[in-house]
Formats: structure tokens, sequence, C-alpha cells
């Protein structure tokens, strides 16, 4: 409970100093920012890693759900859909798929990953 | 204020639920965010609430939104030092995938639906939401179709991204990571932070870039993809 608590607070901290660059220099949205100042503080050892690992985890296993609303939405497109809906989808689907395609074999190619390859499993 | 309690309630309770059937049976297209969004929409409609109104009693989870997204700092930390040894081939490659996709997704939404500002909603889709709408905003797009195109896009990659990835024996947590990050963004990140650590940290990592990279790169080749292919 102190743990989840302490990894709410920095994590509420890095969002506010997040929130502030975003609000100076604008550029990348604040909840950006705030993961790597996150991530900058983790490796300065000014969070402590053992006291945020297991509520950390707990947050990324369940972010999913607040990513729900967001999709919710296409209630709101209904109109759209119904006049350009399937040359819509056929775009995102063909220019995702062919990024994702591209992006992946080249990093496959390119990366020496047989340090990696072992704790993907 | 009951039926948005309630409404709240049931959102949570229904991805804990598919959240819970997908650790028992695995199967890919049980996916919790995608169950319970398709469940959703139906009812929605069907007890006739409002899109207004459902965000109004949802407004809790969209306060968490931008919390979660800092926690993807962790995997990122973890996973530093094999990501320093790697970052300018990442940068170059990422270069290249955005110049594709915007290429992409210009010239044919141009071909089939021929109207500038959906082009460009459909150009600015592969990253975050708050900076492809920004974006599309500077760029004079319809941001309506961009929200809706991010959507979408980061769906398909985290529903089909890894199967598809894995098909083309595409299987390193580093390639994954960074092909899924780069197509489908958080949505796609917070899909593969289930996996393992190093997928959520390569993921984390080339989402941050597509988006810096995309707010450097769209502002010049959309206006000259415009300028030809809108004469």
């Amino acid at each position: 409970m102190k743990n989840a608590l302490y990894t709410l607070a920095y994590i509420g901290l890095c969002l506010f100093l997040g929130k502030l660059i975003n609000y100076t220099v604008s550029g990348l949205p604040a909840s950006l920012y705030g993961m790597v100042i996150y991530c900058i503080l983790l490796q300065m050892n000014f969070i402590s890693v053992i006291k945020i690992t297991k509520a950390n985890q707990w947050i990324i296993r369940n972010m999913g759900v607040c990513f729900v609303p967001a999709g919710v939405g296409i209630i709101n497109h209904f109109d759209l859909i119904r006049n350009h809906g399937f040359a819509l989808i056929s775009i995102i689907f063909f220019s995702t798929f062919a990024l994702l395609t591209f992006i992946g074999l080249v990093s496959e190619r390119i990366f020496d990953h047989k340090n990696t390859i072992k704790s993907s499993r | 204020m009951m039926t948005n309690f309630i409404l709240l309630l049931f959102t949570i309770a229904l991805y804990q639920f598919v959240s819970r059937c997908q650790n028992k049976w695995q199967f890919i297209w049980l996916n919790p965010m995608f169950i319970s969004i398709i469940i959703l929409i139906p009812l929605l409609i069907f007890i006739n609430v409002s899109y207004d109104s459902y965000t109004e009693s949802i407004q809790v989870l969209n306060l968490l939104l931008e919390p979660a997204i800092v926690a993807l700092g962790f995997p990122l930390y973890q996973q530093l030092k094999q990501i320093k040894l790697h970052w300018k081939k990442i940068i170059s490659l990422l270069s290249l995938g955005v110049i594709l996709v915007i290429s992409i997704s210009f010239i044919s939404a141009t071909l089939l639906i021929n109207k500038e500002n959906i082009a460009i909603a459909l150009s600015l889709k592969s990253v975050t939401t708050p900076i492809g709408i920004t974006l599309t905003e500077q760029l004079y797009g319809d941001s309506t179709i961009t929200a809706f195109a991010i959507m979408i896009a980061g769906l398909l990659g985290a529903l089909l991204g890894p199967a598809w990835l894995n098909f083309i024996h595409v299987r390193s947590a580093i390639a994954q990571g960074i092909a899924i990050g780069a197509a489908s963004h958080v949505i796609g990140t917070a899909v593969l932070a289930k996996i393992s650590a190093e997928h959520a940290a390569y993921s984390s990592m080339a989402l941050i870039s597509t988006a810096l990279l995309t707010a450097i790169i769209s502002p010049v080749l959309i206006p000259a993809l415009i300028h030809y292919m809108y004469p």
C-alpha cells in the first residue's frame, strides 16, 4: 500500500513536470514528457526501482481500460463511416500494415537480436 | 448520477472480466480493449445513452490515461542500456517509416477519396492522439477523422500486429516492439506491454520517436504532397 502510494506520487510528479514543459515549450503531449522524466529519474536512482516495480507492473497490465472510451467514440463517426467507410478503413488498414511490415522486416535484419530473443520468450 | 456510476463500474468490470477470460484461454481476438468496445457501442445505442454522457460518466478513466502513459517510463528504463546501443539505427529507420506511411496514406486517400482535408488527416494517424490532432489542425486537415483513424490504426496494430509479425517471421522483441510502437502508438504499446517488458520498452521508445519525427517531417512533407497532388 505504502509502495503503491509512493509510485502514484512520483508518477503524479512526473506528469506535473511534463505539463510544465508542455505549457512552456509545447511540442509533445505532457504525458510523453512525463514518461521520459519518469525514466530519467529512475535511471538517476532518484526514484527507487524496488518500491515502484509491483505497482507499476499492475498499472501496465490494466492500462488498456483507459483506452476503451476513445474506442467507443467511433459512435460519433457513423456519418463519416456511411459516406467513406470502406475507403477510410482500407487506407488505414493498408498503410498500417505496410508500416508494420517495413519496420518489422528491416529491424529484424539490422538488429543483432541474439541477446534479446531469450528474454522475449 | 446513478447511471453514470453504473456505466463506469460496468466498463471496468467488463474489461476485467474479458481480461480474466483471455488469461484463461489465450485467444488473440479476446482482447479486453476490443471486446469491451464492441460490447459497449451497441449497448449504449440500445439504452439510448449519447457518447457525450458516456464520456461524462467515465471521466475517471480519462483522468487515469495520462498517468498510465507516464508509467510506461518504467519498461523504458529497464531497457535503456539496450536502447542506447541501437538508437541511431532506430531513429533512421523510424524516419524512413514516417515518410513511407505519410506518403502511402496521403496518396491513396487522394486517389480514393480526393479530399485534401481527409488526406491530411489520414497521413497523421500513426502517432498518439494529442499529437496527431494538433498536427492535423496546423495543416488544415479534418481532426475528427484523425482521431477516428488513430483509434483504428491503434486497434489494428494492437490486435493483429503481433500475429502478423510472427507470420512474416519477425519474432524478436526489439523488432516487434519498434514496429508496433511506430504503427500503433500507445494503444499498441499497452497491449504489447503484456507480452514482455522488452517489447514494452522498444514500443514506448518507438512511439515517442515516431511522434517527434512526425512533428518534424510532416510540416515539410505534407505541403509538398499537397502541392503535387492538388495543384
